[in-house]
This record gives C-alpha cells, structure tokens and sequence, in this order.
C-alpha cells in the first residue's frame, strides 16, 4: 500500500516536471515520425512475401476491433466522468491501451499488406489512417495531462473527436478492402439511394452486367479493381476483364476449362492459388456455375440471355417494406368485409406480411366507391385484386395511397390509362397486370421510372407491343 | 381405479386400508373418510355440473372447430393462422394422368437403349423387386427402346418426346423432375397415395387440405374443383373415384365439387319450371333453420358442412353459369387452346376452365386425364392420348403466362407412377406393352415458387432407378405445399389420437432444388 501511494506521488512528479514532459513530447514526435516514414521504410511492391508475415497479418482483422473498441470508449468516459470522477480516471487508463492497441493492430496491419502483396490507393489509404490514428492517440495521451490541469482546454477535445472520426473513416476503408466498396450501400432503400444520389451500375441489361459483373464487384473488386490491383488484374469493367492480368488473359471465351480465372475460383479453398484469396468466402457455386455458362457460350458482351440458365428470379429479392401490424383492426376490417362484400385475407401468420384485397366475390359491383373506402387500410393492402372490377381511372387517387403495394391486378377493368403515372409513387410494385384492358403504350411509358416494376401485363390491350406476330408470346417484361 | 381425467380428487390416490396400521384406526378412519368424502366430492361434483352448464356443451367436446363455424368460409386460413410464412403461389393447378405416363417415351430421353432393343434387362437393375401379376410371370425382361424419337428444345436443350412438341415448347418455362418415386405398384393405392398420401382410402387429398388451410378466395365457387376429362374408349381408362377428392376425416365442406364433363356442368343447378329464385331462398332459409335445430340438438359438426354447402349450391346457381360461358373468349384463345376446347369435356375444355377458374379465384382445380395406362399397343394409344393432352398443357401454361396468372399460380403435372422400360408381352419393332413402374416417373411443375428452366434428378441408364436426387410422393407434395406457404409439418389435424397431415407419419422434406 505505501509502496502502491509512493510510486502514484513519484509518477505525479514526474508528470508534472516540465521536464520530462518535455522530453516525452520530443520522444513521441520522433516517433511519429518514424512512423509517418513508415510506408516509404516499408514498400508494399504487390508483391507476397515470408509466411510467417502472412500467418501474423491475418490476425489483423481480429485484433483491429480492440483499438476501435478502446477508442470510441475514451469520449463516452469522459463525458462520463464529469459526474463520477472515477470514470475520468479510467478514460487515461483506456486511452492509453488504444495506444497500445492501435500499435498492435498497426503492425499486424503492415506485416499483412506487405506479407500478402497487397497494393492499391485503397490499402494505401487504409494504412495512412491507422498510421494517422496512432499518431493521435498518442498526441491525445499527451495532451491529456494539461486539459486536466484546464491549462490547455480545447487541444485534447478537438483533437480526440478528429480522432473518432479518422477512426470511421479509416474502418470504412479497411471494411471496403475486405467486403468491396459498395457493401453497405448494396442493399440500401432506394429512396434513401436516391437522396444520397448513389446510382446503381450500369443500366445496361446485357447478361454480363446484369448477372456477372455483380459477382465480381462483391467478390473480386476489392483486390482486383481500380484501388487495388493485385496481380495487375483488374475485374471491375468487362475490358479489363477480358485484358487480363500480369499472367495472361484470364478468359478463354467459349472454353471455361481453359480459363484461368474459373480455375482460380473452383480449386479446393485450401489450395494456395484458390481465389478470393486470404480467407474470403468463395463464391458461392450457383455463382461459379453463372460464370461458367457465360464464359462457355462465348462470354459475350452483349448477350441477354444464356442458354441454360435461368436468371428471370435469382435477381436478388427487393428488401421489402414490412407493413405496420393491422391487428389491431381486424374488427374493423371484418365489418368492412361484410358490407362492401370484399376481402382483406392476411397473406401469412406474420402480420408484417400485410393483407391482399381479394374482390371476386363483388366483382362486378365493385367500382371506385368501395375502393376509395378501403383507403384507411391502405398501408397495410401488400397486393389488390382488382381484376373483373367496376373500377375506373379514378381509383389511380385511390391507390396511390396504398404506400406497400406489391402486386396490382387490374385486369379486364375499365381502366385506359390516363393517370397512371399516378402509381408511380408506389415504390415497392413490381408485378402490375393491366391485360384485357384499354390502356396504351403512351400511358404506359409513364411507368417507366419506376425501377421495382419488374412485371408488367400487357396481353389484349392496345399498348401490347404490335412487333409480337404470335399472340401466345408472353408479355411479360423484365425492365419497362 | 381409473379416474376421470376431470376428477381431482387427489386423496384417491392413497389407500389407507392397505397401511400397515392397527384395525382399530382403519375403521375409525373408514367413518371419517365417509363422511368427509361424501361431501367433499358432493361440492365438486356439484361444481362441475355448474360449470358445463355455464360453458354449454361446446366445453365437453373436442370438436372446436365444427362449433365455432358459423357459416362458410368462416373458418379460414386465420383460424389456423395459416399461410405460415408468405406464399409464392396463391392457388394451383394439378393436371392428373391417371393410369401412369411412360417416362420412358416422353420425357426421360434414353438414347442407347435402342443399342439394347430385345436385350433383356440385367438382373441387376431389376433387383428383386416384386413385379405386378401382370409380369411377374414373363420369361424374359426385353428391353423396348422408345419408338418415338426426341428432340432438344429451348434455350435450356431439354430433350422433349416428338409425342408432345408444345411440350416443348414450353421446357424452358418448367421444372422437370425425372426422380419422382413411390411405393406403390398398382394403380388404387398409387393414386391414392399421390392424392392423399396414404394408400389407404379415408385420408383428405391435397386439394381438402388447402382449402381446410388456406380458405376460400371467393365464396361464390368451391375452393376445390375437380374436373373430369371425357373418356377415350380406344384407352385403357382406370377408374378415377371421388374417394380421390374425398375431404377423409376434414369436414366435408373441404371435398372437391366436381364439375361433369358433359351435360350441364352441375346437375339440377337450373332453378325447375315454376320455381324462381326467390322461392328457392325461401326454402333454403327453413332447411338451413331445420338443420340448425338439428345440430342445437346433436351437436354434430357435419350438419355444419351441409348449410354450407346448401349454401354453396345456390351461389353456384349463378357462378357456374357465369364461369362456364365461354362465347366472351377472344379468338386467341382459341387459336391457343384449339377448337377442340369448345367442346366440354375435352381435356383441352378442362384447361380453358381451369385458367377461368383460376382468374376468379378457385384455390386449387385438379384436372384429371385417365387413359394412360399401356400395357400394350404402346405406339398404337401414347400418340392419340398425347394428342389429347399436349396442346391443353402447353395452351394453360402459356395463357397464365400472358395474363400474368402464373407469376402466383402453381402447375403441376404428373400420374401416379411411370411405366418399365421393359415390354409387356411381345416386343417388336412396331410395337410393345409397358408394366406399371414405382422407381421413378417424370412429372413437372412450374409457376409459383418453381424454379423453372431446369430437370430435376436423374435415373439410370434403363430409366429404372433414381441414381440422382430422389423425390418421393412425400416430398413431392411437401414441395406443392410449401409453394403455397405451408409448412407440411404444421398443417395437421387431430384425428384418432394423431396429428394427421398430408405427408403422413415418415420424415418428407420440401425439394429446395425445385424452388425459385
């Protein structure tokens, strides 16, 4: 215990001769210097080096979230500490094992770039951030002393929350590397997309773009794209891909067997060519199996469709909006039920799956009316059969309303058209069915913005396109 | 003593007579024990009595379901909180080839079979399993090579029979699978298990379940229809009984409601001279009053099923016209169904009112087509029965295709079990006989939840053996269901002590490989 309070009063001391902390800033300035020298000391050529560098580097994805975890919790107890003091204590305590942390990590982080060959603007960029990183970690550690003593107030705030923002930014980096950079967009809403102006790739429908491109952006561009370019081979357009890397062309169109990247990606995954490389999943076989039909039938450019395969519903599922629980008003929508002669049938045991507006039963007498009084449920009417109805262009008003709606069957109605550009605030309809009715194509058209719609019906109507000589063509489009 | 399960009188238990304890106490406790007995179990009894007299009858019985069911569709999908998760087909289409296509000769393509032609087929493939009567005597096994040739169709080169060229029109739309498989090796207990999943006859068919699970989508037709295809006496036509529609131990409400392929579609379904139909309402109201003072008093939950389907009947007066007229039919249909579809009956017909029907919200329609059975004069039956049914196929799929119905509609074709490579009785070039088959038979499916553009598993080189992906029957309709948002573990009914379903008491699984 005496030892314990003499060895705090001498550490005290030495703190605060002026001294000391003197020599304490130029030691850590040299440092830093040294390590803002580090990526020259240190060439990543893109070139893999010793194993054992490897074996160590890939132990960096796990030790990096220590240094995050103590980091972001330095301003927490800080704030904290202004109500229980004994939180500010640990705040040094923990920022000083970010410091720590972020050493480890950093080292792991250079053995596995420089181990693994890793080289790109991407991996670059990573690094300068945790460089940066634990360079202000320590800045913070020394900066401490004197925001405590109130001598310097705002060096250390300011400087710890750049900090936590270097820190985002350099893990969104670090997180591109390992899982390409559009994987937290991907799935994005796309009101959101549109707002934040991320657009989706090309618009092209070629089976290339719609089918491979995408496997190789979330597989493959990550080390073989602009930022990075291991093995000087680059998968990110469909040039670069049939150009081929510092061992040749990679695609042998119209023989997959002598392609070399399709022999890359299906070696056993413990093979040390096997691609993607360090531990990243493979590609899944439905994936391999898309890029082997392309690249046998030719890996054309242009190409829609692929003999064989069958892609029309592996285009992945639209994250659906769940709908709000209806439970609540199924008194409500009983009563309803039984007076317009409509039903609302829950379409499974899962309230977020919404209802469907079946009308057969009233068809004939069900017109704009009845439609208009099932607004108030709206929201929760995922699909409306409105097929055989008495309903008019008037219900576009109507349904625009219906914020969640998937499917929408209007078929043989007396709708022509006009307003139906109306629907195209319904952003999650992507089956409309409008056969048997009287629109055209110029009303159609004005659906076309509506990128969820991936099925419109056009059979018997005027807008049903005249180039179709064989009236048993289906009509179903996949992009209006 | 055995006591009542409602009894809880836990002193029962102990037997102080049988304790080792003097006489004397064992009679004083005898007095006691009556006198405290007797009004202790008195209060209970009495308190029992005024509970079931407070719940009514209802409380006592196990039948729930019956009792609460105050009308038609009342009990529904929510009742049963069913779909249990969201479903890719709403209803379905299930087009029967009773007596057991020969995939041998449609479409399970064996090519070098024509290298083996009257070579019999080894033992080893064969096996010993336990052949029909109908060959089990034959000397030799010879191999009959398929006397049509095939060709490769669509983008996905499906090699299709020349015998059904729209077929093949369409493989690209379907979902191919050469591995179904079943137990049974004659035709009654093969289509009763294909349709109920039980040999056994007293089962409810796939078509009672859906509706005793899903409900109804319109309550102005059955749930469940059944449409039978004319008879061809040139075939050789097994019978096709309503056990095969039969709701088994679901109320009858669930039972198909066959529609007759020639005459009027339902019998006695115009109103007689004389009575309009109002007089008719009239007379229903007091049955349906006279039936419900009959279950007030039994308590009998089929007297339910009968309202409603008295009920049925009289919406079906103006339904069935409606659905059943065909004048308002654009020429494209005909051009896409043939002429021969103008004709009731036809199998063509039945696929025309199956997509009517579909449109208007039948759940589940089960055309079946008998005549497939071949024992002999293969090349002299297969192509006129073909014939009858190629186009029909092709015309259904291609026509919910357009009017974007098959985007929720699921279709199925397939019979009850395929048929041997080998010939039944003589082999020669130009003709053979073909045995019934349980190792393997093609069917397909697509719409809905189908994966479609593929073939699914595959046989040996004698089309004898699944050597690749096995369907069987339970796993066939364990898929059906689950396309249609259903659980098969989960839909079950309690009946003779068992939770009773559709795929029966041994393990099935849904075939992933088949769905979208």
């Amino acid at each position: 215990m005496k030892i314990h309070r003499r060895f705090a009063a001498i550490s005290k001391d030495f703190l605060q001769n002026s001294k000391t902390v003197r020599i304490a800033w130029i030691v850590s300035l040299a440092f830093s210097a040294a390590l803002v020298l580090l990526p020259w000391l240190v060439n990543l050529d893109g070139k893999p080096h010793a194993d054992w560098q490897q074996f160590l580097g890939r132990f960096h994805p796990l030790a990096v979230h220590l240094p995050i975890g103590f980091l972001l919790l330095v301003p927490l107890l800080e704030i904290a500490g202004s109500f229980r003091s004994a939180l500010r204590e640990a705040a040094g305590f923990i920022l000083g094992l970010a410091f720590v942390a972020f050493l480890l990590a950093l080292t792991l982080g250079m053995l596995l770039a420089y181990g693994s060959g890793e080289a790109g603007a991407q991996v670059t960029r990573h690094m300068a951030g945790g460089i940066a990183l634990t360079i202000g970690v320590l800045l913070c550690i020394l900066a401490r002393p004197s925001w405590l003593q109130r001598s310097v107030v705002l060096f250390y705030p300011v400087l710890l929350a750049c900090m936590v923002g270097l820190l985002f930014w350099t893990a969104d980096q670090g997180g591109s590397i390992t899982h390409g950079s559009n994987y937290l967009t991907a799935y994005m809403p796309t009101t959101l997309k549109r707002i934040t102006m991320i657009s989706a790739n090309s618009s092209s429908t070629s089976f290339y773009a719609m089918h491979i491109n995408p496997i190789f952006d979330s597989n493959c561009v990550a080390c073989h794209g602009a930022t990075k370019t291991s093995g000087g081979l680059r998968l990110d357009s469909l040039d670069l891909l049939m150009k081929g890397g510092k061992d040749g062309p990679v695609i042998v169109a119209g023989d997959a067997e002598k392609s070399l990247l399709l022999r890359r990606v299906t070696l056993p995954p413990d093979h040390k060519q096997f691609m993607p490389a360090e531990g990243r999943p493979p590609l899944r076989p439905e994936e391999v199996k898309l890029i082997e039909a392309w690249i046998q039938q030719g890996a054309s450019p242009t190409a829609a469709t692929l003999a064989g395969i069958s892609t029309a519903d592996e285009r992945p599922e639209l994250p659906l909006r769940p709908v709000a629980d209806y439970r609540a008003l199924m008194p409500e929508i009983q009563q309803m039920q039984q007076t317009q002669g409509a039903k609302l049938i829950p379409v499974s045991s899962k309230p977020e799956d919404g209802l469907i507006l079946f009308t057969v039963d009233a068809a004939s007498s069900f017109g704009d009316a009845p439609l208009a009084s099932f607004q108030r449920f709206g929201p929760y009417i995922v699909e409306a059969e409105l097929g055989r109805t008495a309903i008019t262009n008037a219900s576009f008003d109507t349904l625009k309303q219906f914020t969640h709606l998937r499917a929408l069957h209007l078929e043989e109605t007396r709708i022509t058209g006009d307003g139906l550009g109306k629907l195209t605030s319904l952003s999650q309809l992507t089956y409309l069915n409008l056969s048997g009715t009287q629109v055209t194509e110029q009303s159609v058209r004005a659906l076309s913005s509506m990128k969820n719609l991936r099925h419109i019906y056009l059979y018997n109507t005027p807008a049903q396109p005249a180039a179709n000589p064989n009236p048993t063509q289906p009509i179903a489009r996949s992009q209006p | 003593m055995k006591q009542h399960p409602l009894c809880t009188d836990t002193d029962h238990g102990h037997d102080v007579m049988k304790l080792p304890v003097p006489s004397e106490l064992k009679r004083e406790w005898a007095t006691l024990q009556t006198r405290r007995h007797f009004l202790g179990r008195t209060g209970k009894v009495l308190g029992w009595a005024a509970v079931a007299s407070l719940f009514g009858d209802r409380a006592l019985r196990g039948d729930t379901d019956g009792a609460n069911n105050t009308g038609p569709g009342a009990q529904t999908g929510e009742h049963l909180r069913l779909p249990h998760f969201a479903p890719k087909a709403k209803r379905a289409i299930y087009l029967f080839m009773s007596g057991g296509p020969s995939q041998v000769d449609l479409l399970d393509y064996k090519p070098h079979l024509l290298d083996l032609y009257d070579k019999d087929i080894p033992d080893s493939v064969r096996g010993a399993q336990q052949l029909t009567g109908m060959t089990a005597g034959q000397a030799r096994f010879p191999i009959a090579p398929s006397h049509w040739s095939f060709k490769r169709y669509g983008k996905t080169g499906t090699w299709v029979s020349d015998l059904l060229p729209n077929t093949g029109r369409m493989v690209d739309d379907l979902a191919i699978i050469k591995s179904t498989n079943t137990e049974a090796i004659n035709h009654e207990p093969a289509i009763m298990l294909m349709n109920t999943g039980n040999m056994n006859a007293g089962k409810p068919c796939l078509g009672s379940w859906l509706s005793y699970g899903l409900g109804s989508m319109n309550d102005n037709l059955p749930t469940f229809m059944v449409l039978q295809s004319k008879l061809n006496t040139k075939e050789n036509n097994q019978p096709v009984s309503s056990r095969l529609w039969s709701s088994g131990f679901l109320s009858s409400e669930y039972a198909g409601v066959g529609l007759r392929s020639a005459g009027d579609p339902v019998l006695y379904l115009t109103d007689p001279s004389g009575v309009d139909r109002e007089v008719r309402r009239n007379m229903l109201d007091a049955v349906n009053e006279i039936n419900r003072q009959t279950f007030q008093e039994l308590g009998d939950p089929e007297t339910h099923a009968r309202i409603a389907q008295y009920e049925m009947a009289y919406r079906l007066q103006t339904s069935v016209p409606e659905l059943a007229v065909l004048s308002k039919e654009p020429k494209s249909t005909w051009d896409l169904y043939g002429d021969e579809a103008k004709e009731p009956g036809t199998f063509a017909y039945n696929c025309l009112m199956a997509r009517r029907m579909a449109e208007r919200g039948v759940r589940f329609t089960q055309v079946y087509k008998r005549g497939w059975d071949m024992h002999d004069n293969v090349t002299g039956i297969l192509p006129i029965i073909c014939g009858e049914t190629d186009r029909g196929c092709y015309a259904l799929v291609t026509d919910l295709k357009q009017r974007g119905l098959l985007d929720d509609t699921l279709v199925i074709w397939a019979g009850e079990f395929g048929r041997t490579v080998y010939s039944q009785g003589g082999l020669s070039k130009e003709n053979y006989g073909r045995d019934h088959h349980p190792r393997c038979f093609t069917t397909w499916m697509t719409g809905g939840g189908v994966r479609t553009g593929i073939t699914y598993g595959e046989t040996d080189d004698y089309s004898y053996n699944v050597v690749k992906d096995p369907v069987t029957v339970r796993d066939f309709n364990a898929t059906i269901l689950h396309c249609l948002g259903i659980d098969h573990n989960k839909l079950t009914y309690n009946f003779q002590g068992l939770d009773q379903k559709l795929t029966g008491p041994v393990p099935a699984s849904v075939v992933k490989g088949l769905l979208a």
